[in-house]
């Protein structure tokens, strides 16, 4: 397999209305500065692919006409939608056509501009048969897994909140950040409106407009134009069957996650990741799923992902920083927010991350969640 | 870009019968298909490494289209990705995957069930919300200004797009949607859309298509299966702008694009006179003359030999649906040893991929 690194990232500043751009403007700002942190020219990119959600802006083929945008005009292109690992599906898949020998220079930039669309509307459209009426969108669904989380797994409110008020306090140091609130505490994520228990407003991501884009480039184009790149050095994907009634304790096993994770860390020799990572970029799109996924990537044994959370080892000062960028908690444009993992991931190894770098990280995983557990993940290493 | 595509073969092919509207449900359908190409390359799930599918949420009604086939496709606890385009794109990725290394052997599965709903209202909604949607334009209507540009250039057009219909009509014999038909019978049909005719409209159907790729060092001799190889020798896709109004009607410049990177890829100088035959993914007549000018094919090289879409047209899976029917007749024509195959998506052919097919010649990768 031919090495491939990325070699510059672009991301907008997130919000939660973007009315003064076109979807096609709000994907050009990203990759405008993509292309900028690569020093690179346009024309210099020879594929792209792109990631979102159609349903969530009520579109069909949406890469047609935000293609332009994303300089996929007379170049080969895309896309990628998997819910909410179509980010970081779209950098594997990026990583794979890079690594084929097609190209060597790509470009992966995903979007989402949920303000212009209703994105519980498009989440509800699931087998119409069985799910559609009985457990669509995604409170729901994790109401339901987290009540079964909790139960099995010691895990409170309070730790709950304690997860927000990390990922919102990261967020205050990201500049591109939607939810970036400084002095948030944790009783007031206590005291935040219950949505579906024991899921609270502030246990849950926003829905941000937002695109975030990645310059990919094989061994030799990377090693000519960064002097410190982030090398792709492994990455895997698990799908799981959608029934939500056929995935026992969905959250408690999340074995889509633990067996990606099992995979990257064999292959790049990882046997300890909350020593050997440097940093992790993962994919919550709400608190509790945090500290389950501290269990599934073996940051933790089962059952002590609050003791995690009260030894504050995941902050920004602990022995392993998750989420410096505030996470998915802080900025979720759905079809961008795996990209994000992946480009903030590179950031910190590039040493980009601004006042949330990790400093020395060489060693970052990033990884995305979606749909009914699907899982990806990777591994990006400052050598290949 | 380096022609490493040289050592994948095409293992395994499957596809549904091509009807107008299929009972069953997209997970029934598709489970067919899978388990056909499985059989066919003498394969079971346990030795597929990866999946590729493609389907486009819009069409299907569902968000993440895939939810409906992961099960069906064997991808709970594998890798699966999904694109959203033309099978023939999702095969493109598949490839990728295979030359870069990552998996020995991806099954891509790609279906279109156009009967749930309007099809052509549902491509309303992959049009410029801003422009172009609000005019109520269609992939049809589209189509229909493309064609009208060539008919303004050429008024003979209609009348050879009229015999390329009946031609392919009678061609799609009995496995076709619609019966054989004459050329007057096309021309005087009435206009879906002009200048194109309602019997210059390949029928849609609905259908799922699933092809098993293998690396070399898993061809599928292993498995005992006895076809003669058929391996992929180049690959190409290519986007057009998006606003009908910024392109050549007149041409297919991103097909054009797409076969140089293939040809390149197989080493190929002249595609005149390369192939034995295409198939290529035309909606349309003059879908098929921009698609021989834009590939530099020949008059020897016989176009859509079975009928092509005119059997049949199956939105999203079209292209992978090509591409079954071109390795089908290559074992059963061993002298027919190259082929072009040919997938598209969006308004007027702003999507375009293009696959070459070459029997008994397994290259090595470079």
């Amino acid at each position: 397999m031919i090495p491939v690194a990325i070699i510059g990232t672009g991301q907008t500043d997130h919000t939660r209305k973007r009315d003064d751009v076109s979807q096609p403007e709000l994907v050009r700002e990203a990759v405008v500065r993509a292309i900028e942190d690569a020093g690179i020219a346009g024309n210099d990119i020879e594929a792209v692919v792109i990631s979102n959600m159609e349903l969530f802006e009520g579109r069909a083929y949406p890469e047609l006409w935000v293609g332009e945008g994303a300089l996929a005009v007379g170049r080969p292109c895309l896309k990628v939608a998997t819910g909410g690992t179509s980010g970081t599906s779209a950098c594997i898949a990026g990583f794979h056509q890079v690594a084929s020998g097609m190209f060597d220079l790509l470009l992966v930039a995903g979007f989402e501009k949920h303000s212009e669309g209703h994105t519980q509307t498009g989440m509800a459209l699931t087998d119409p048969f069985w799910d559609r009426s009985v457990a669509s969108g995604a409170l729901g669904n994790f109401a339901l897994s987290i009540s079964q989380y909790m139960a099995e797994r010691e895990v409170t409110e309070k730790h709950s909140a304690m997860v927000a008020v990390k990922a919102r306090r990261n967020a205050a140091r990201n500049p591109h950040a939607h939810l970036r609130m400084p002095d948030i505490t944790v009783e007031e994520v206590l005291a935040s409106k219950m949505l579906a228990h024991p899921v609270r407003l502030l246990d849950m991501c926003p829905q941000s407009d937002g695109a975030c884009a990645i310059v990919m480039a094989s061994q030799e184009k990377a090693r000519q134009l960064c002097g410190r790149p982030a090398w792709v050095k492994a990455a895997a994907t698990r799908h799981e069957q959608p029934y939500i009634g056929d995935i026992d304790r969905r959250l408690v096993t999340m074995r889509t996650l633990r067996d990606a994770a099992r995979q990257v860390y064999r292959q790049v020799g990882i046997r300890e990741p909350l020593k050997e990572l440097d940093v992790a970029e993962i994919y919550e799109p709400v608190t509790y799923a945090e500290m389950a996924w501290y269990e599934a990537l073996g940051f933790c044994a089962e059952g002590e992902a609050g003791r995690l959370v009260e030894d504050h080892l995941t902050d920004m000062d602990g022995e392993l920083p998750v989420n410096p960028s505030g996470g998915v908690l802080s900025t979720n444009p759905v079809g961008a927010s795996g990209v994000i993992r992946v480009a903030e991931a590179a950031l910190q190894i590039m040493g980009r991350g601004g006042d949330r770098q990790v400093e020395g990280a060489a060693l970052a995983l990033a990884t995305g969640y979606g749909v009914y557990a699907w899982a990806d993940a990777l591994i990006l290493g400052d050598s290949p | 870009m380096n022609p490493h595509h040289g050592s994948i073969q095409v293992a395994g092919i499957g596809e549904t019968e091509t009807v107008s509207a299929d009972p069953r449900s997209i997970p029934e359908m598709v489970l067919e298909a899978v388990e056909r190409a499985l059989a066919d390359g003498g394969v079971t799930h346990d030795r597929i490494d990866a999946v590729v599918t493609g389907s486009v949420d819009m069409f299907d009604g569902l968000t993440a289209s895939n939810i409906a086939v992961t099960e069906v496709v064997g991808a709970v606890m594998k890798p699966e990705t999904r694109i959203a385009a033309d099978g023939l794109g999702a095969l493109i990725h598949g490839a990728c995957q295979l030359a870069a290394g990552a998996y020995g052997r991806v099954l891509i599965v790609a279906h279109g069930k156009p009967s749930m709903a309007d099809y052509q209202c549902l491509t309303q909604w992959a049009l410029d919300p801003i422009h172009t949607q609000p005019l109520g334009v269609d992939f049809l209507t589209c189509a229909a200004l493309q064609a009208r540009v060539l008919a303004l250039a050429d008024p003979d057009c209609e009348g050879r797009w009229a015999a390329i219909a009946a031609q392919r009509r009678t061609a799609a014999g009995d496995a076709g949607l619609l019966p054989p038909c004459t050329v007057e019978e096309v021309s005087n049909s009435p206009p879906a859309a002009s200048p194109i005719r309602e019997e210059m409209c390949a029928p849609l159907a609905d259908g799922a298509c699933a092809v098993v790729l293998s690396s070399s060092v898993l061809s599928n001799s292993e498995d005992g299966a006895a076809h003669p190889g058929v391996f992929i020798t180049g690959l190409g896709h290519d986007l057009e702008s998006h606003a009908l109004g910024e392109r050549n009607l007149a041409q297919w410049e991103g097909l054009k694009r797409a076969c140089g990177r293939a040809y390149a890829q197989a080493g190929l100088g002249n595609p005149a006179r390369a192939f034995a035959f295409a198939e290529p993914s035309c909606l349309f007549p003059h879908e098929e003359q921009l698609f021989v000018e834009a590939a530099g094919l020949s008059e020897g090289t016989a176009i859509s030999p079975n009928g092509g879409l005119f059997a049949g047209a199956v939105p999203v899976a079209a292209g992978l649906s090509r591409l079954v029917a071109a390795v089908r007749r290559m074992r059963e024509r061993p002298g027919e040893a190259r082929a072009l195959v040919h997938g598209a998506w969006g308004p007027a052919g702003q999507g375009q991929a293009v696959a070459i097919l070459e029997s008994g010649r397994e290259r090595e990768a470079s």
